[in-house]
């Protein structure tokens, strides 16, 4: 059961400011001023950047127009993964605001998914929820839940972007129940995870993983990583080489699993974790 | 993708009793390269004649999808929806190597295929 509440709140409600550029060569009447957003880390960047379009439309030329897409220093960034991982992944030590440009041309379409629509970005969100409870409960949760139901994950996530209480509490009402187990078991089935790693060409690492071993051992997110990226885990005497980061913190490896995914998982019910190079000094 | 009438003996386990050591340009070092893959019509949508294939691990959703609907020769406008564990859509890009180590079963990873909404 997730008991935690403060942690549930902070996570949600977890902002990054952003500044928004419009690239250099899009054809504008005048100058486009940046646009500056605080942009949750639990949502999708098409789902909250209308007003990005609106304020740099207002110097464009309609026919000028065509789908908006982002780049972060050139590394055209996916509206379908959550903000907050996407920050975590590629602009993690940089300073802020996360600097972000704007195209309306020349869409990448080996990098990218389209974007027509929010039932586009709806369809994805749910679908995502779906795998995450294929693998916690054979589906069985989200299958006992009614349509009404799901359309409420959905609005709770379509409002995250207000900072309100009704909000947390009318998502995760629906949510606690995703997060539930069966006492006797100790967890979940398997752990929904992604780990991504940015020196990688593979999108990112996914695999079947449980929460207790069957000798009853809880597993840690340092069990995790030996099992399926050990790279990441320094030797004793080694000085850090990576950096393990979830919603913007390096939690501690001696973290059970079980506990991470009930209180440190995004909307869509997975765990997004960041492997990125430490800092050097 | 090659068409293949053999099933392999794969056996899909939950966790592996020995950790792999992945490295670190490929993720993780598997035995084989190719999964495969049992795809499965839904409703009246029109059923593939070959239904077993080989696949890459590292092909996405999206390549396969473009490939029943050629073999398929539906229209350009249609759309095609895939389904696994008649659950959930996987994201286009999600490479079947990855659905196959989490939702495969006996060997293979089965696949549904609708030209409607099957699973919402």
């Amino acid at each position: 059961m997730a008991d935690d509440k403060d942690v549930l709140r902070d996570v949600w409600f977890g902002r990054i400011p952003t500044c928004f550029t419009l690239y250099q060569d899009e054809i504008t009447e005048r100058e486009a001023e940046p646009f500056y957003l605080l942009l949750p880390r639990m949502s999708y960047l098409t789902l909250v950047t209308d007003k990005v379009k609106k304020h740099f439309l207002k110097v464009m030329k309609a026919e000028d127009i065509e789908e908006m897409w982002f780049d972060f220093e050139g590394t055209s960034l996916k509206w379908h993964y959550p903000i907050g991982l996407l920050f975590d992944l590629h602009a993690s030590n940089t300073a802020l605001p996360w600097s972000i440009t704007v195209h309306f041309k020349n869409f990448p379409e080996r990098d990218l998914l389209h974007c027509p629509s929010n039932s586009v970005i709806e369809a994805h969100f749910m679908s995502s929820i779906k795998e995450a409870d294929a693998l916690k409960h054979k589906s069985q949760v989200i299958n006992d839940m009614q349509k009404k139901d799901h359309k409420q994950l959905w609005m709770g996530l379509q409002n995250v972007v207000l900072c309100s209480s009704d909000k947390f509490d009318q998502f995760w009402a629906m949510n606690r129940k995703l997060m539930e187990y069966p006492t006797e078991e100790g967890g979940f089935r398997y752990i929904p995870f992604r780990i991504y790693l940015t020196m990688s060409d593979r999108p990112f690492i996914q695999k079947l993983f449980r929460p207790i071993s069957p000798d009853g051992h809880t597993h840690t997110l340092g069990d995790l990583l030996k099992e399926v990226y050990p790279v990441a885990i320094p030797n004793d005497d080694e000085s850090k080489h990576y950096q393990v980061v979830i919603h913007g913190i390096e939690p501690l490896l001696e973290t059970p699993l079980q506990w991470l995914s009930e209180h440190l998982s995004h909307p869509d019910n997975f765990l997004h974790i960041s492997v990125i190079p430490a800092p050097s000094d | 993708m090659s068409d293949n009438a053999e099933s392999p003996t794969e056996t899909q386990k939950d966790e592996p009793s020995t950790p792999q050591q992945p490295t670190e340009d490929s993720g993780m070092a598997d035995d084989k390269k190719k999964i495969d893959v049992l795809l499965k019509a839904v409703g009246d949508t029109p059923i593939m004649k070959t239904k077993k294939w080989s696949v890459e691990k590292g092909r996405t959703v999206q390549s396969l999808s473009q490939f029943i609907s050629r073999f398929l020769k539906m229209e350009a406008n249609e759309q095609l929806f895939i389904y696994v564990n008649q659950s959930f859509s996987p994201s286009p890009d999600q490479e079947v190597g990855v659905l196959f180590q989490c939702f495969g079963s006996d060997g293979k990873l089965v696949l549904h295929y609708c030209k409607s909404q099957a699973w919402g």
